[in-house]
């Protein structure tokens, strides 16, 4: 049963990352590999927050997350995106192992490549949440907050401008719309949802270590909203849920625990080619 | 005296990074691809001359091989996967995501057949050190400036000497009138990623020839070709590589004031200042 829960919450964090993941590339249609790394600063600064001498709570760790991933994100995209889309790869390549080279190499703040255990579980206005079953209902309620927000933010007119700008961003400059502030806005958008998701992760892992938050994971979030479906709240959800699911399925399969790794990441590569030639609209979303 | 010898290398390390550079250039100069699975081929090549070499197959086939190799590879990929794609009017994005996914096949079938951990090429002279006064090098490094240097004066003359090299700059300058005139674009892209392939593929085995193979080093390389690329102004062959020995040399001085992990943000950071005062980067044609 424990295992369920597990992988319930986990799916459910990655429900949160796949919105994020699925702002960016599906609905402004801006490449990402950067995302993992976004992810990863959200858990390593509510780690540290909470695991201060002088101890932060839960909430406002969380807050303060992803406040910094929020401005992160501002940060880094700003220069690249004010030049054009193509530059942003580069930019989003570059943060990726520039945070993996931080996270591992950054041994004070992060503990390494050895990672950062210990990290205390989370509270709700005092309010412990220790068991599985509790967990399994904060990270739901996060998940229906985000999904929630996610659906409001795409009926406003802010997410029509930003399905706009993907289908034509002449026309919507020429409209008198600031292309880069939307964008960029997008993006700060997207660093609040994958630093929440990175707070839970941490304090529902306890432990944290530069592994889950590399290029692989960044892959595995693009394969997760292009299997489930780009630009839909339905793609976002069922990708996540299927994909981690997978590595359950191998398990059944013999393969050597060495390769097991590369096996997955195999997989993973082999959907994204797939999807995109013969059904770029994934299981439950529309046209990429 | 480490100052110069830091100088020295990060010129070695400069030259293999121009290739990749110029390389990747003549890829996205032409097609508009950002061909991400360049850094597979990268790395592809220096595996399969490993495994050339360690069947004892003679040296010089040892690297023509897996350039002939990678050159069909890169062909492939064009034609059974980035034209279909454009058949389907598919968008940059898509084309973008399935690159990444053909960089996501290629490395994990290497990490899955040749272990994820670090192979050393089984040659003796590769590592034997010359010294020129207070500079030490080894082989492999003259080796990679020598192959390096005649790459780039190679990929100039078949640019602007051959009827091919012209044919390509055209449908790179104006895919659209190179389609009129029957320089079939389509074809070009084809021949221009198995030459880029086959170049890229030189770095690939000479690189690991010195420091080892490890089936996730190519992004790396690419990041920082990418961003001499840009850097040197799109489309300049001349460009991206001053520019990559540029980057190279400013990354090797860094281990003077910082240790040896944070390079990549040594290079993230001239990217940034390129941004931000210089866009079109320093050699960039007027257009």
């Amino acid at each position: 049963m424990d295992f369920l829960y597990t992988y319930i919450v986990l799916a459910e964090i990655y429900v949160l990352l796949g919105l994020s993941t699925n702002l960016l590339v599906g609905i402004v249609g801006i490449f990402s590999v950067s995302q993992a790394a976004v992810f990863g600063v959200g858990a390593y600064i509510v780690a540290h927050f909470m695991m201060a001498a002088d101890p932060l709570s839960f909430i406002p760790s969380l807050a303060i997350a992803a406040a910094c991933c929020i401005a992160l994100n501002i940060l880094v995209t700003l220069p690249s995106l004010r030049v054009s889309g193509d530059y942003f790869v580069v930019t989003s390549f570059g943060i990726q192992l520039l945070a993996t080279a931080v996270f591992i190499n950054w041994t004070v703040g992060t503990g390494g490549a050895n990672g950062l255990p210990g990290i205390p579980p989370p509270d709700i206005f005092g309010l412990p949440i220790e068991t599985n079953q509790q967990y399994v209902l904060l990270c739901t309620a996060a998940s229906v907050l985000g999904c929630l927000a996610f659906w409001l933010i795409m009926r406003a007119p802010f997410g029509r401008l930003l399905r706009a700008i993907r289908e034509d961003e002449t026309a919507v400059a020429a409209a008198g719309k600031n292309v880069l502030r939307a964008k960029v806005s997008a993006a700060a958008l997207a660093g609040a949802f994958a630093g929440t998701a990175g707070g839970l992760y941490a304090t529902f892992l306890s432990f944290i270590d530069p592994f889950s938050f590399d290029l692989d994971a960044s892959i595995l979030l693009l394969t997760m909203i292009v299997v489930g479906g780009a630009r839909t709240l339905a793609g976002s959800i069922v990708g996540p849920f299927l994909l981690l699911a997978l590595p359950q399925v191998l398990t059944l399969v013999d393969i050597p625990t060495t390769i097991a790794a590369a096996a997955r990441q195999l997989i993973y590569g082999l959907l994204l080619i797939a999807f995109m030639l013969f059904r770029p609209q994934g299981l439950a979303g529309e046209r990429l | 005296m480490l100052a110069l010898q830091l100088l020295v290398t990060g010129l070695v390390t400069g030259c293999a990074l121009g290739v990749v550079a110029i390389s990747f250039s003549l890829v996205y100069a032409t097609t508009k691809i950002f061909h991400v699975a360049h850094a597979g081929i990268y790395t592809l090549g220096g595996y399969l001359a490993w495994s050339l070499m360690t069947y004892r197959v003679p040296l010089a086939l040892a690297f023509l091989l897996p350039v002939a190799a990678c050159a069909v590879l890169g062909a492939l990929m064009q034609s059974q996967l980035y034209a279909r794609l454009e058949r389907r009017r598919a968008t940059h994005l898509v084309v973008l995501i399935a690159s990444l996914g053909t960089l996501a096949v290629i490395q994990n079938i290497i990490a899955a057949v040749y272990t994820p951990n670090i192979l050393q090429f089984p040659l003796n002279w590769s590592s034997r050190m010359v010294a020129f006064g207070p500079v030490r090098l080894n082989w492999t490094q003259l080796l990679t400036v020598a192959v390096s240097v005649a790459a780039y004066a190679g990929t100039m003359w078949f640019a602007h000497r051959t009827i091919l090299g012209k044919r390509i700059r055209a449908v790179a300058s104006n895919p659209m009138l190179a389609d009129i005139t029957r320089l079939q674009p389509q074809t070009v892209y084809v021949y221009v990623i198995a030459i880029a392939s086959a170049l890229v593929c030189l770095p690939g085995i000479l690189v690991p020839l010195d420091l080892g193979l490890q089936p996730y080093n190519g992004v790396t390389p690419l990041l920082t070709a990418t961003i001499a690329m840009i850097a040197g102004g799109v489309g300049s062959i001349t460009g991206a590589f001053v520019l990559s020995v540029a980057i190279a040399v400013l990354q090797n001085l860094s281990l003077l004031v910082m240790p040896g992990e944070w390079s990549i943000g040594v290079t993230f950071f001239i990217f940034v200042i390129f941004m931000l005062f210089r866009p079109t980067g320093l050699f960039a044609a007027a257009r």
